[in-house]
């Protein structure tokens, strides 16, 4: 039995071994499988696009209801040009990710801070749900009055779909935590700010991501519809203005410049992430 | 209390822990109360390793809870070092069968939790860490992030975190419950020889009683709760109590074994 026993840190290392030289492959073989996802999803695309272009291309009404994806280049192509798609872009891409800071900022650290006390935390509870439950275009007409047409009440109702999000999903994270977690930190005879700061913080951070990415969506449409209210510049308020004219190809334009918006942001925080979990990585590896 | 002042404290110094009638119930949310400890003295003294066994559901993890601080007791009295403490007792090591390393955290940096908090300096506190980890076979490992690792090394980690803080007592819950046998075996061995060097105490609670003798000087067995001392064994096998390993081939040991599992068998029925 012994010697059996002798012999284990031997056998792992050679197995460990083994792994490390099986490392090139499966790296090749995760590599081909996501080529493979990729390609799938440039099929269906172009098979979508292909489809729309054939129906439209053959009937004129259809293409003024539907426009077509040739149409929607050209007008994608004539806004770069003339300078509008940047203009538009950049200003709702600032409210977006303006909105976005701040809303996160305050509803994360609200959220955090609500583990402190379970008894703030009760208190809170239900004017969190009664807040998170209105609709945010409904707030539309007064974020215009208190905050004017500029760039703020967009700012203003990009932070208000977001706040209620991120503070739940940290107020979640937060007491989230394993008690037994918390009680080796008292053993250790950790005091509670440093059982905040060194446990609670970080171990919500896959939740904090997980909210992020969940309100870049949310941010941007606070946002557009900011726009849709009442605004002189801004995607929202292309799509608005294509629509009343019936320039429909226009309207998808204006779309798509905010789903490549939107996945944009939604890569970055994917980036931030990596950088502030390195440890998550090393799990796939 | 009276006699526990510091000139009886000189002529012979308190044990570690000394437990006296302490009982402890649960509240249901219903109005009932469980009791869950119903009435458990015992003593563990300097450089001693004492096992309790209990069957499943008998309140060791409600015990142990209630010796670290982290629960009050109904009645008894709990005295480190022949003091009564309030709130969490110094120079206490915990571990559980969960290795509770922070995922966040490398090896190393799981180490150093415990000196961290205590605010030592980190050069200091990181060669301590490492020296530690080195000790405990993991020479190469301590940058690693615990995902990378094997439940084995896991818990040596979480050994070396509670070791690295130098605690007179330690109070281990089922810590090696989770390994296969190969690495139990092993990780049990590296604990008892750094307890035994530093003559440490140890209190271990565990479901297995091939452990609890191996390891102990002395095996205390649980009732089915309300909880209390069913029997109490002086293990008497050998005097060099180092190797858990060889220890296991001695001919009084399956006697122990068989006598502990009679013990719990009569409670389980």
């Amino acid at each position: 039995m012994t010697a059996e026993i002798r012999a284990a840190p031997a056998a792992t290392s050679a197995s460990k071994r083994s792994a490390d030289r099986a490392g090139p492959g499966r790296r090749w073989l995760r590599f081909r499988s996501t080529l493979a996802v990729l390609a799938t999803q440039l099929v269906v695309l172009a098979a979508f696009l292909a489809f729309w272009e054939h129906a439209t291309g053959q009937n004129k009404a259809a293409a003024f209801m539907f426009g077509s994806p040739s149409a929607i280049f050209k007008f994608l192509s004539q806004m770069a040009t003339d300078g509008s798609l940047w203009r538009d872009s950049y200003v709702t891409g600032l409210e977006t990710l303006l909105g976005f800071f701040v809303g996160n900022c305050i509803g994360t650290v609200i959220g955090l801070s609500l583990w402190y006390s379970r008894f703030v935390s009760r208190v809170v509870e239900p004017f969190v749900i009664a807040l998170g439950s209105i609709p945010i275009i409904a707030l539309a007409p007064i974020i215009i009055i208190w905050f004017g047409t500029g760039l703020i009440s967009k700012v203003a109702m990009s932070t208000l779909s977001v706040v209620i999000v991120a503070l739940v999903t940290s107020y979640k994270g937060a007491t989230g935590v394993d008690p037994d977690q918390i009680n080796l930190f008292r053993t250790l005879g950790a005091s509670k700010f440093q059982i905040f700061r060194k446990l609670v913080v970080p171990a919500s951070l896959t939740d904090i991501f997980a909210g992020l990415k969940l309100t870049v969506g949310f941010a941007l449409i606070g946002a557009i519809v900011g726009e849709f209210m009442s605004s002189s510049e801004g995607l929202g308020h292309a799509i608005f203005k294509a629509g009343s004219l019936y320039i429909i190809p226009k309207v998808f334009a204006a779309l798509v410049a905010t789903i490549a918006l939107a996945l944009i942001l939604t890569f970055a925080v994917g980036k931030i992430e990596q950088l502030l979990m390195p440890w998550r990585q090393q799990l796939q590896r | 209390m009276m006699q526990s002042g510091p000139g009886a404290a000189a002529a012979a110094p308190a044990p570690p822990l000394v437990v006296e009638h302490v009982a402890k119930s649960y509240e249901l949310d219903g109005g009932g109360i469980v009791p869950v400890i119903g009435d458990l003295s015992l003593i563990l003294r300097e450089g001693e390793i004492v096992s309790i066994v209990g069957p499943s559901g008998c309140g060791k993890t409600t015990l142990l809870n209630t010796l670290c601080g982290l629960l009050t007791p109904d009645a008894g009295r709990i005295r480190w070092h022949g003091r009564e403490v309030a709130g969490q007792p110094q120079n206490v090591g915990y571990m559980l069968q969960k290795d509770l390393l922070l995922p966040w955290r490398t090896a190393l940096g799981n180490t150093m939790l415990g000196l961290e908090i205590r605010g030592v300096p980190a050069a200091q506190a990181e060669d301590r860490c490492r020296a530690m980890l080195d000790q405990l076979g993991l020479h190469g490992f301590a940058d690693h992030y615990p995902t990378t690792l094997s439940g084995g090394m896991r818990q040596r980690v979480a050994l070396a975190r509670t070791l690295v803080n130098e605690p007179d007592v330690l109070l281990l819950d089922e810590p090696f419950a989770a390994l296969d046998f190969q690495s139990k075996l092993l990780i049990e061995n590296d604990t008892v020889g750094l307890v035994r060097q530093g003559r440490r105490s140890l209190l271990l609670i565990t479901h297995d009683i091939e452990e609890a003798v191996s390891l102990a000087d002395r095996v205390i067995v649980l009732s089915q709760r309300p909880t209390q001392i069913k029997a109490v064994y002086d293990i008497a096998l050998g005097s060099d109590r180092r190797d858990v390993i060889s220890v296991r081939q001695m001919p009084g040991f399956s006697d122990y074994v068989r006598s502990i599992w009679a013990d719990l068998d009569v409670v389980l029925q």
